[in-house]
């Protein structure tokens, strides 16, 4: 494979040149090789090493932090009364929100025949599965009694107790799991024709058994391409309207509710629009360290990054439009406990976490108006840094600063976390990088097949004699 | 009977029989070989006797038995023939704080008394109680309440028993006996018992040289020197804010007095008080109260002017002054009042004065002046003075024992025989001098010097830790006694139960040491009444009768009448009060009253008294030093910061409290925290209970305001757990928002509004899209809560806590916005700081028939009943908490833990046990403890939601019994736990389709309204509007015009 030092500058916007999406000197084989390599290596780096002890201990603290949970109450969190949500909510919202990121890439992106998705989309949605695992964790585990969570689903039982579809955690519970169901789906389907390859470039039996297994019998014959296709853009158009429901239902948890701050109509874009801005700010955290660690910076290029960043600076003002429309409409309504939810947030016992949530989200990506911010590196990743730790604010302002101040002023009440709520927020980081880990290690996270569909013509023709399966 | 407590010591259990094996009633019971068995005992005291009963005859077989149980209670209500377990049957006794009695009638389920009421027979209760007597069953089934009898030096130090105290006293007193009782001295809590007094009388008979002492930290015998001064005679005012609905005193003006809240007659001020605020045939009572510390009576005041309690004196002689001039007769006095004002002239500002002296004259006849306990004799005699003048619904009652020395005096005589070493034997009954005498006596110190000490008590307290002898006291719950109240009036104090750990009352304690022949307090107190109710026929008839309606008819003191021969006093007075100079910059008055919870600190140990929040303050666990918003800016002190109060040499260090309202120059120390020695409630695990020991600073000279005080702040914080207004939630634009949303919260107008023509506030009008339910059958149950009555005294809070079983978290649990009371009164500041006014609102669950929390519930945990009930079906809730969340009313409770002694509840810290490693301790509740709960209702567990029934089992209970008896459900039949307490009779709970339910007529009053009627949600609980009664002419500069110009909830520093 052709190992480049450096970047290959391909975000040249010249309409007259197709700006290539895969740079260097590859040809098929070389992509095959350069993707299939991390997983086949026999110890993979030492970085990778260390992120997964960090990420191992993290997960068992979640795991600790859990089972205390558990034996003694939700008490062990600073929830109280009033401010009933705590972390536990704030981190569900943001795990699901940066579950949209993948979806998003993968359906909406192929649907709209953005080519350079193709780059990102398999560790997208691997971050998806895994992010969305961490959110559904959470509305699991903060209720009172954790062992009748099963409560909430619709189980057949003697009493003839059905959940109470009225409400909007119910709602939350279908919309999150569909979304769960069809973007494992969706990703799983795509990684056939790559877990074929893996299974025949296999040099172990259990490597051969297992990646056999989930290959299902893929041969790479033109009916399996047809059916593939087919199957595929099926899947994209039924996530689609996924991608836009999953978060707007979740937005329902607070928008159906009346409590200002939350009571408001604007909530479902916003909060799409926040999710895909965070998701994609967790994408490029992820990826920029990844191509990085695994010599991926030639499928997963600059001109990749560079569109994420637009993307993010896109996304990252229409949140921070919303957050000028909140306060317009709240002035504009005359209601003073609408009135009060905003400019208590932004001045009220909670101001910081307004102001680090408006800095992060609203200034940070408007860096990404200059070109020479989208194509360097280090601020590429600080910023997702901070969309990322903005976005938490987000959540964090909306769940416990409305909760914290409502009606009645002598009901207010300051929520403040223990540090059992900040090593559950730690722990969940563990779960959702363990599995991202262990997926880099594993399986293929670039989408070998369809990368090589938007490879440079040029490449093709040495690829011609290559038979290999899957390309 | 063995004590309950014989778990651990089996040995003592045996112990006890050999005791009894020793008594001649346990050798006649053995004659009788089944004794008085059978039906009666099956009618009478409990189950858990007629078991012990059983138990113990089978186990020994007619040879032996326990403590039968002679005594027969007679039941206040209808009894049925046959008990029939598991329905309540209601007992009356008495309350008894300060020497002054309420009467209560005690819900007993199964032989164990679960819920105290206001007994409707008796005078001082009319069918209320105060939240002090609501808390009085968690006292009685108080773990920590003392189980055994204790010595302390000499021989057999340690775990004693009564078996040989009775022996030591039989011994020690016949010595005594021999010497006349030469050096016995006996301190006995204040009390008008007829049984003490008799006793008293056989003890100062059989002893003649003995002497008695009785000694209250917090008395009313100021008042008592103060109209002797007056009426030549020692003599107990009593006055009449309204007779039924007729108002009989049109002005009330307050000096420092807490009519409504710390006055012994508070529930029956509060219910007359509040009959004359709902401006009926548009009358209304006008309320003046001049304070240093903010008051509840201060809080419903229709004009209130803070000054400090140092200034009263010049208040009153100025106002004196200013009703003469305005022609005021003052009869005899007249003469000696005329020339000892004259040319009086204050040099503190009393201009207010004019405009009570003005409504005083208009209504005279109609008026009454009150000055609270703390305000010396001659300020009463004053006051009493005016009265006579301007004629008022006040009558005197002579005190039955004239003689008797103010409790300052006793205590400061008792001190000074133990400091000349002449006491040998000192037995106090009750009370608690070591914590709660003047520092200055050093009661302590000398009772080291007393050789033999005995005291007894309900818990093993600082006093009882220095005495030799401690004996555990039974509780009034469980012991006989009698009591009366303010008036005179005799109530029969009956045991609801056997003692739980073995104790005795003072009059049995007192029957040893006169070694009387008889020992049992039933028999003692029937000895007591035996010749009065012989005379007025049978023993039997009039004894049952008294025990059934819980008084004795017509046992009430005469009226009384007297006439000072001259008033001496009064150039003494008005001399010391021209003298009152403004206040000189750093220096302060320091106010100590009882605590609105623990009172003077005996409750201290009662965790539902203990987490009540404040009514003023809201502080639980805790008390703070109050302070004005002016002094805390000028000290650059904030809420929560420790100041150091050195007063006469004496230093103590506790955490301000920022009142707005309060007088600027004046603190006030709130008696009864700090204990050190008493259960873990109120003194933890190592001894340092919640709040600060203001007795430190409290000397025999200066027992209630103490000038000259000097402060500083330490720099040193403390957290202070509120319920409301927390420290980090608080920001000026939250400040803001309070202020804007007061008025939209709380609505108030003046009476003339409201005779004017008030609108009533609409609901708002949304045409639903689907059909509701109508409701046209069947009950539609509602509440309606007058805030022109309300006072905030907390008593719905405490019965609410008793009723439903709700748990006390504790003090980090507070302060992490955690309790858990189903009714809470909402507490707001308005007006200036300096002058800041005072409304409460209490707010419960309002049964909303759009509830917002039954919308949101994922698994249908709360729902609504067919009669508009919004119900919370705890066994189907997992608590997601989005009906906490979704509730615009925050009145859902979250068990975060499991509550019944949760993780931070006192029992917990200092005995709980980890299940797993690491998991906070736990304490199970023991088996006693358990025995408080309301049968009726379940105990939830962790992690459900849980708030407001409206009393379910309540109306459950009554729908029962009117389908038994084909009847309807009659309006008043029953009502909730809260209406049921409330001494102002602010809460009215009834069916809204009875057309002649007073709930249904106040909903139709004009004043009703919804809170936050614009979210739609229809709540089932309205609010009448509060009226205020402004006078004509009041002036502006009083401060306390109307317009809610800016909050009172100051951010001092």
């Amino acid at each position: 494979m052709a190992s480049l030092a450096g970047e290959i500058d391909n975000t040249s916007d010249d309409p007259r040149v197709r700006a290539p999406l895969v740079v260097g000197d590859h040809d098929l084989a070389s992509v095959t090789e350069s993707v299939a390599r991390v997983a086949e290596a026999p110890r993979p780096p030492r970085a990778w090493y260390i992120a997964f002890a960090i990420s191992v201990s993290a997960l068992a603290i979640l795991g600790v932090m859990i089972l205390y949970l558990i034996f003694t109450g939700v008490g062990v969190w600073g929830v109280n009364n009033p401010v009933g949500w705590g972390f536990a909510i704030v981190n569900f919202v943001f795990w699901v929100g940066i579950g949209h990121a993948g979806t998003l890439i993968s359906a909406i992106l192929f649907l709209f025949r953005q080519k350079w998705r193709t780059g990102i989309n398999r560790f997208a949605e691997a971050m998806t599965i895994f992010a969305v695992i961490c959110a559904g964790m959470f509305p699991g585990i903060h209720v009172g009694r954790i062992w009748f969570t099963y409560w909430m689903f619709p189980v057949p039982n003697q009493m003839e107790l059905w959940p109470q579809f009225r409400s909007p955690l119910m709602w939350d519970l279908f919309a999150v799991g569909t979304y769960f169901t069809v973007s494992l789906m969706f990703w799983y389907v795509g990684m056939i024709p790559d877990l074929a390859t893996f299974r025949d470039r296999a040099v172990t039996r259990v490597r051969r058994m297992l990646y056999g297994f989930f290959a299902l019998g893929w041969t790479g014959a033109a009916r399996h391409w047809h059916r593939y296709e087919r199957a595929y853009l099926i899947l994209a158009a039924l996530a689609t309207p996924l991608v836009l429901s999953v978060h707007s239902v979740v937005s329902f948890d607070f928008a159906a509710a009346q409590l200002p701050g939350w009571h408001t109509t604007i909530l479902p874009p916003y909060f799409v629009a926040g999710a895909i801005f965070s998701g994609f700010g967790m994408v490029m955290t992820l990826a920029v360290p990844a191509r990085q660690l695994f010599g991926l910076k030639h499928l997963i290029t600059m001109r990749h990054l560079e569109n994420m960043s637009k993307i993010i600076l896109v996304t990252g003002s229409m949140v921070g439009y919303a957050y000028l429309t909140e306060f317009f409409i709240s002035w504009y309504s005359g209601n003073i406990f609408e009135r009060f939810a905003f400019i208590g947030r932004a001045m009220g016992p909670y101001w910081w976490a307004y102001w680090i949530m408006v800095t992060c989200n609203v200034v940070t990506p408007q860096l990404f108006w200059f070109k020479r911010c989208r194509t360097s590196i280090l601020v590429l990743f600080i910023a997702s840094i901070f969309v990322n730790i903005g976005m938490w604010f987000e959540r964090f302002v909306i769940v416990i600063s409305s909760l914290s101040a409502d009606f009645l002023p002598a009901q207010w009440g300051y929520y403040t976390p223990t540090l059992i709520d900040i090593l559950t927020l730690i722990g969940s980081f563990g779960l959702f990088f363990t599995g991202f880990l262990l997926f880099c290690r594993y399986l293929p996270m670039v989408a070998i097949a369809e990368i090589k569909a938007v490879m440079p013509r040029k490449h093709r023709q040495g690829a011609a004699a290559a038979g290999e399966a899957g390309a | 009977m063995p004590p309950m407590n014989q778990g651990k010591t089996g040995r003592s259990y045996w112990r006890s029989l050999d005791e009894l094996a020793e008594t001649t009633a346990f050798r006649e019971m053995v004659e009788k070989e089944f004794p008085s068995f059978a039906p009666e005992l099956l009618h009478s005291a409990s189950r858990r006797q007629f078991l012990k009963v059983m138990g113990a005859s089978l186990a020994l077989a007619g040879m032996t038995g326990c403590r039968w149980p002679k005594e027969t209670i007679v039941p206040h209500a209808r009894r049925p023939r046959g008990r029939t377990p598991g329905v309540p049957v209601e007992y009356a006794t008495a309350f008894e704080l300060g020497g002054v009695a309420t009467g209560v009638l005690v819900t007993s389920f199964d032989g164990r008394p679960v819920k105290i009421e206001g007994n409707k027979e008796h005078a001082y209760s009319l069918g209320a109680s105060s939240a002090l007597a609501q808390a009085a069953i968690l006292e009685l089934y108080d773990p920590d309440r003392s189980q055994h009898v204790a010595r302390r030096g000499g021989e057999g130090e340690g775990a004693s028993n009564w078996a040989e105290f009775t022996r030591f006293a039989s011994e020690h007193f016949s010595k005594l006996r021999g010497k006349q009782g030469e050096g016995l001295c006996v301190l006995s809590e204040a009390t008008d018992s007829p049984s003490v007094a008799d006793m008293r009388d056989r003890l100062l008979s059989a002893l003649p040289k003995a002497r008695w002492f009785e000694y209250e930290p917090v008395s009313y015998d100021n008042e008592r020197a103060g109209v002797a001064l007056v009426n030549g005679s020692p003599q107990r005012r009593h006055c009449r804010l309204a007779d039924g609905d007729r108002i009989t005193a049109d002005v009330i003006v307050c000096f420092d007095s807490d009519l409504l809240m710390t006055h012994p007659t508070a529930v029956r001020n509060a219910r007359e008080f509040s009959r004359g605020r709902v401006a009926r045939d548009g009358q209304m009572n006008r309320l003046y109260v001049v304070e240093s510390d903010y008051s509840i009576t201060g809080g419903v005041a229709d004009y209130r002017f803070p000054v400090r309690s140092c200034e009263i004196p010049a208040v009153l002689c100025a106002l004196a002054s200013d009703l003469i001039g305005r022609g005021l007769e003052l009869g005899p006095a007249a003469a000696a009042v005329r020339a000892a004002l004259e040319g009086f002239t204050p040099a503190v500002a009393t201009d207010f004065v004019k405009q009570i002296a003005k409504d005083l004259m208009d209504h005279k006849g109609k008026v009454l002046i009150d000055v609270g306990p703390s305000q010396a004799p001659e300020v009463h005699a004053l006051a009493h003075l005016l009265n006579q003048a301007l004629g008022g619904p006040f009558t005197y009652t002579a005190d039955p024992r004239p003689e008797r020395p103010s409790h300052a005096e006793s205590i400061a005589a008792l001190a000074e025989l133990m400091g000349e070493k002449v006491v040998d034997t000192l037995l106090i009954l009750g009370g608690n001098p070591v914590y709660d005498a003047p520092a200055d006596l050093d009661f302590a110190g000398k009772l080291g010097s007393v050789t033999t000490s005995v005291h007894l008590s309900l818990y093993n307290d600082e006093t009882s830790r220095r005495c030799n002898w401690h004996l555990p006291r039974a509780h009034f719950l469980e012991s006989w006694g009698d009591a009366r109240a303010y008036d005179g009036t005799v109530s029969i104090v009956q045991p609801l139960i056997a003692p739980l750990y073995g104790g005795r009352s003072p009059i049995e304690v007192l029957a040893l040491a006169i070694g009387d022949e008889l020992t049992d307090g039933h028999k003692i107190v029937q000895r007591t009444f035996r010749a009065a109710f012989a005379a007025a026929g049978d023993f039997e008839k009039q004894w049952n009768r008294a025990l059934f309606s819980g008084v004795v008819a017509d046992s009430a003191w005469p009226a009384a009448s007297g006439q000072a021969a001259e008033h001496a006093w009064l150039g003494g007075l008005v001399e010391s009060a021209a003298k009152i100079e403004p206040r000189a910059t750093g220096e302060y008055e320091l106010v100590f009253r009882p605590d609105h919870k623990v009172h003077d600190g005996r409750f201290a140990n009662n965790g539902w008294l203990q987490e009540l929040p404040d009514p003023i303050t809201k502080i639980t666990w805790d008390n703070a030093a109050l302070i004005s918003p002016t002094d805390a800016r000028q000290l650059g002190v904030r809420y929560g910061d420790l100041l150091r109060i050195t007063h006469d040499g004496r230093t103590l260090d506790m955490p301000a409290y920022v009142l707005p309202g309060h007088a600027t120059g004046s603190i006030t120390l709130p008696l009864g925290y700090g204990r050190t020695q008493a259960g873990y409630v109120a003194a933890g695990d190592d001894g340092n209970g919640a709040g600060s020991d203001t007795y430190r600073l409290r000397s025999s000279a200066a027992m209630y305001i103490a000038t000259g005080a000097t402060l500083v702040s330490t720099g040193g914080k403390t957290l202070l757990a509120v319920t409301q207004d927390h420290h980090a939630i608080r920001s000026a634009v939250g400040d803001e928002a309070t202020r804007e949303r007061i008025e939209e919260l709380y609505h108030e107008i003046t009476l003339d509004e409201y005779k004017a023509g008030h609108q009533a506030v609409e609901l708002p009008q949304f045409n639903p899209l689907w059909k509701e339910h109508s409701y046209e059958e069947g009950h539609r149950w509602g509440m309606a809560i007058d805030l022109s009555k309300c006072t905030g005294c907390s008593a719905c809070v405490v019965a609410c806590q008793a009723e439903n079983n709700i748990p006390v978290v504790g003090k980090a649990e507070v302060e992490r916005g955690r309790e858990m009371h189903w009714i809470r009164i909402d507490r707001y500041f308005a007006g200036s700081p300096e002058q800041a006014r005072i409304v409460q609102q209490p707010v419960t669950c309002q049964h909303c028939e759009n509830a917002p929390c039954e919308q949101v519930c994922p698994v249908g945990a709360t729902v609504h009943s067919a009669e508009g009930l919004n119900d919370q079906i705890y066994n189907r809730c997992i608590g997601t908490r989005y009906c906490l969340n979704n509730c615009p009313y925050k009145v859902r409770r979250f068990n975060w833990f499991f509550n019944h002694h949760g993780p931070e509840h006192p029992r917990s810290i200092a005995l709980g046990e980890s299940f797993y490693i690491g998991t906070p301790d736990h304490k199970e509740l023991n088996d006693i403890e358990k025995m408080a709960f309301n049968p009726e209702v379940t105990v939830r567990a962790r992690g459900v939601m849980e708030k407001c029934t409206f009393c379910i089992q309540r109306i459950s209970a009554a729908r029962i019994v009117a389908k038994n008896e084909g009847v309807e459900i009659e309006d008043g039949s029953f009502t909730t736990a809260c209406a049921q307490a409330c001494p102002s009779e602010a809460i009215v709970f009834g069916d809204l389709n009875d057309k002649n339910a007073r709930v249904r007529k106040a909903h139709a009053d004009s004043r009703a309204y919804a809170l936050l009627r614009e979210l739609n949600v229809k709540p089932r609980n309205l609010y009448l509007a509060r009226l205020r009664n402004t006078a004509p002419h009041a002036g502006a500069a009083s401060g306390h015009e109307l317009t809610r110009a800016s909050d009172g909830r100051t951010r001092a520093g």
